[in-house]
């Protein structure tokens, strides 16, 4: 058991020093579109992608005692496959055949058991002689959520993408049932891309407010824009005329900071109003907004609100919140 | 000395901050948010009981009321697993009622406990004898190859199966038959999806609508004949005589109804989804080879039909002298013994939280009547439908039909019934209706969950194969429950009259 433990967190350090992307798929358009965003974003070697499609547990109470396995096992037995394998299998396909990683792979399969439910967890790894990895896993968890936030636990990862689940709804709703993508911008622990009528090419949007954390944030979007060598601007916004000058300052001090990673940005403006209203028109025009997440604990974020969920929630295009 | 031990005092003060302030951190946040609604009913509970007692209202029936809106709001809301719920309620009877163990464990066990209990295993023993491939065979060899005509004959199959031995059987044993004809059709999902939807509700919906047929067609049947015995049936007395509901009289009121929903299934969803393919002759060809490679059937095939239609003899013929629950007991005991199902597969398939659940539900129904607190929520209810009209006739009807139908959206249909049962029927004694008849609304009504994931079993199991979604549910389930309480008011209101 000891000796477990050790390779754990020996795994867990060395993955600490590859770049990998975690790909939430349930088989909607827009979670491929995020895939293929994901195989840019990874695609130098060092780089780890994890296909990820969670199952919730089966509950016999709902099928009338009668288990759901039962009529799965029966689908088995006629040769059919079941959801999430076919799913996964597409976004594979997808990444060798369309986004133009290499084609050696080697394939490992391993299969762990959760909570008494047979299919439990399943995963099949891919390598190739340039060191990427492709894991397709199919994880069961009590909730989509969990799921995905445990299998951060499993291996730090430094991107999740995730398709609009498309159920926002306000402040009520997610007292009730707050949406998968919410959940996990929410309480994953690195930044999160919450793919949204994706279009790439039309570069990034980043937002600084002039913060500590959203200084730090703009280091990171550098990382993240200089691996898709996409495009990048930078726009602040100020309640009021007074704030304007400090608006421009904030704006220039990430200029500075992106130049000095070796990032030139393509635009820098500042605006005056509403800062999510303003953000959101703004980056219409792009293919994503770059917000870094507020250093507020949930709590305060529950009382207070926050600009960057906000943002996320009511935004038309993709939003990627950094930690 | 005072001094140095003011320090200390301080110390751990300070210490005993730290640690309140990291329980209270995201962890035990998250713990009570997830379980948010486990505490808001146990508040609740806690608030009606310190509450005074209503007039006309018996401290004991108090309890139970409670005990009875605390679970329901459990049952909704499900902050903790089904089973423990029913635990509380065990532990709630022992506790808070004072009732001894003795006396609340037999009230646990009756006749409809051993049904759904033998039900049950019957079902994974029927799902194990691998049937469903011959049964698709036959149905394509009637129907012909036309995709309206399949769906007909696919929802008229898993019906009448169903409404002998479960909906739930029947979804689980038909579901590869729907897929396969999806799959043979074409491999892109995308392409079929609307066909995949009218198949695979043809199964879920033929089913759903067919679990109202027999007494054995669901458990919410049996707990509303055990209700009506329980609260009714006086050995001493023969005018009640007519409230021993047995099998075949239960299909004389039920069964029509399904026969009658039958085609509408299949026009329904016609309605709502266009599939893509008019014909499936290539799906079916495709069938029949993959039937053709089974060989003839066997004998264990030949022994297993035999046993399902000797149940089904027993049920119809013997149950009411010895009792559903032994029928089905029996039949799989039969199906054990002679090796065609292992037991493993049974424990396996079969979820034992659901006995315990329905066991404590309808022993605490059954606490409902005993203690007055069915009657007196029954009397103030029809108190607030009486400006509506509704306290009685016709609207009461639809009052009850309504409230079932909503009830059971929300949690299994079941333990809907178990829940309602007690107050509908003492409705109908206070509004002096017939009993049997507003038992009949409820029992049926709460088959009409067509819009939800979770409100049947047979669309539980049917969305598990991951082709429809929860909205194709809400697109077509509300013209179903639309057209199945119009139905069944026709037939409160123009049939069953006649039978009482």
């Amino acid at each position: 058991m000891a000796d477990k433990n050790i390779d754990q967190k020996d795994l867990f350090e060395k993955r600490k020093e590859r770049y990998r992307v975690l790909v939430c798929i349930d088989g909607s358009d827009e979670s491929y579109r995020g895939l293929s965003y994901a195989a840019q974003a990874a695609k130098n070697k060092n780089s780890d992608i994890v296909l990820l499609y969670v199952r919730p547990i089966d509950q016999g109470l709902r099928s009338g005692g009668l288990q759901v396995r039962v009529a799965r096992e029966n689908m088995l037995s006629w040769g059919l496959e079941l959801p999430g394998i076919k799913y996964l299998k597409k976004g594979l396909e997808q990444l060798i055949s369309g986004d133009g990683l290499s084609a050696n792979w080697k394939e490992k399969i391993t299969h762990t058991d959760i909570d008494g439910d047979p299919l439990g967890d399943n995963k099949t790894e891919y390598t190739n002689e340039v060191g990427q990895t492709i894991v397709l896993k199919l994880k069961t968890a009590a909730t989509i959520a969990s799921g995905i936030l445990d299998q951060y636990e499993l291996g730090p990862y430094d991107l999740i993408i995730l398709g609009d689940s498309g159920s926002w709804g306000g402040w009520t709703k997610s007292l009730w049932d707050p949406a998968v993508a919410e959940k996990i911008a929410m309480h994953a622990p690195c930044s999160v891309l919450i793919a949204r009528g994706l279009e790439r090419g039309n570069g990034h949007l980043l937002c600084t407010d002039g913060s500590d954390h959203a200084r730090k944030m703009v280091a990171r979007s550098a990382t993240i824009s200089q691996r898709i060598g996409s495009k990048l601007s930078v726009m602040s916004v100020s309640r009021d005329i007074e704030g304007e000058a400090e608006a421009k300052n904030n704006v220039n001090l990430a200029v500075e900071e992106l130049k000095s990673s070796g990032v030139a940005p393509v635009n820098a403006f500042t605006r005056i109003g509403n800062p999510f209203e303003e953000i959101i028109n703004a980056g219409k025009d792009y293919s994503f907004i770059v917000v870094g997440s507020t250093g507020k604990t949930s709590i305060q974020r529950f009382f207070m609100g926050s600009v960057s969920f906000k943002v996320m929630e009511y935004a038309k295009n993709s939003v990627i919140i950094t930690r | 000395m005072n001094r140095g031990f003011d320090l200390l005092y301080h110390q751990i003060f300070l210490k005993f901050l730290v640690v309140l302030k990291k329980l209270i951190t995201d962890f035990s946040i998250h713990f009570l948010w997830e379980k948010k609604w486990f505490f808001f009913a146990m508040a609740v509970g806690f608030f009606l009981l310190i509450l005074p007692t209503p007039d006309g209202l018996s401290r004991e029936a108090m309890i139970v009321l409670t005990m009875s809106i605390v679970a329901t709001i459990l049952f909704i809301t499900e902050p903790i697993p089904l089973p423990a719920v029913a635990l509380l309620i065990i532990l709630g009877q022992v506790f808070l009622l004072g009732s001894s163990s003795t006396h609340v464990a037999k009230t646990l066990w009756n006749d409809s406990v051993l049904f759904i209990l033998g039900s049950l295993m019957l079902a994974v023993a029927v799902v194990k004898q691998k049937l469903d491939k011959r049964i698709a065979w036959v149905i394509v060899r009637i129907t012909g190859t036309k995709t309206s005509n399949i769906c007909f004959g696919i929802s008229v199959v898993s019906g009448v199966l169903a409404s002998f031995i479960g909906e739930h059987t029947v979804a689980a044993m038909m579901l590869p038959v729907g897929i396969t004809l999806v799959t043979l059709t074409s491999d892109d999902p995308k392409k079929v999806r609307n066909l995949a939807a009218v198949l695979l509700f043809s199964i879920a919906y033929g089913c759903s609508v067919a679990g109202i047929g027999t007494p054995s067609g669901g458990a919410r049947n049996a707990i509303m004949i055990g209700y009506w015995r329980e609260f009714f049936f006086d050995p001493t007395n023969p005018e009640t005589n007519k409230f021993l509901i047995d099998y075949v009289r239960w299909m004389a009121f039920a069964y029509p109804m399904f026969l009658i929903q039958l085609p509408f299934v299949t026009l329904v969803l016609f309605m709502t989804f266009k599939p893509e393919y008019r014909d499936l002759s290539r799906a079916v060809v495709k069938l029949r080879d993959q039937v053709e490679r089974e060989g003839p059937m066997k004998t264990s095939d030949w022994v297993s039909i035999i046993f399902f239609f000797l149940v089904l003899i027993g049920w119809i013929f013997v149950s009411d002298d010895v009792g559903m629950g032994t029928i089905a007991i029996l039949g799989a005991t039969v199906f054990l013994i002679s090796g065609l199902v292992r037991w493993e597969d049974i424990n396996s398939g079969v979820n034992w939280g659901v006995v315990l659940l329905y066991g404590a539900a309808i022993s605490l129904g059954i606490e409902m009547k005993d203690t007055g607190a069915a009657t007196w929520v029954a009397t103030s209810f029809l108190e607030y439908l009486e400006p509506f009209g509704a306290s009685d006739g016709f609207g009461l009807w639809a009052a009850v039909s309504v409230l079932t139908t909503a009830v059971t959206n929300m949690m299994s249909n079941g333990a809907a019934v178990a829940v309602l049962g007690p107050v509908v029927l003492n409705m109908a004694v206070v509004a002096q209706e017939n009993p049997i008849i507003i038992g009949f609304i409820t029992a049926i009504s709460s088959a009409f969950a067509y819009l939800t994931v979770v409100g049947t079993p047979a669309c539980t199991i049917v969305y598990a194969s991951g082709y429809l979604k929860t909205t194709d549910f809400l697109s077509v389930g509300w013209k179903m429950a639309l057209i199945s309480i119009i139905i069944m008011l026709a037939a409160a209101f123009l049939y069953w009259p006649y039978l009482v």
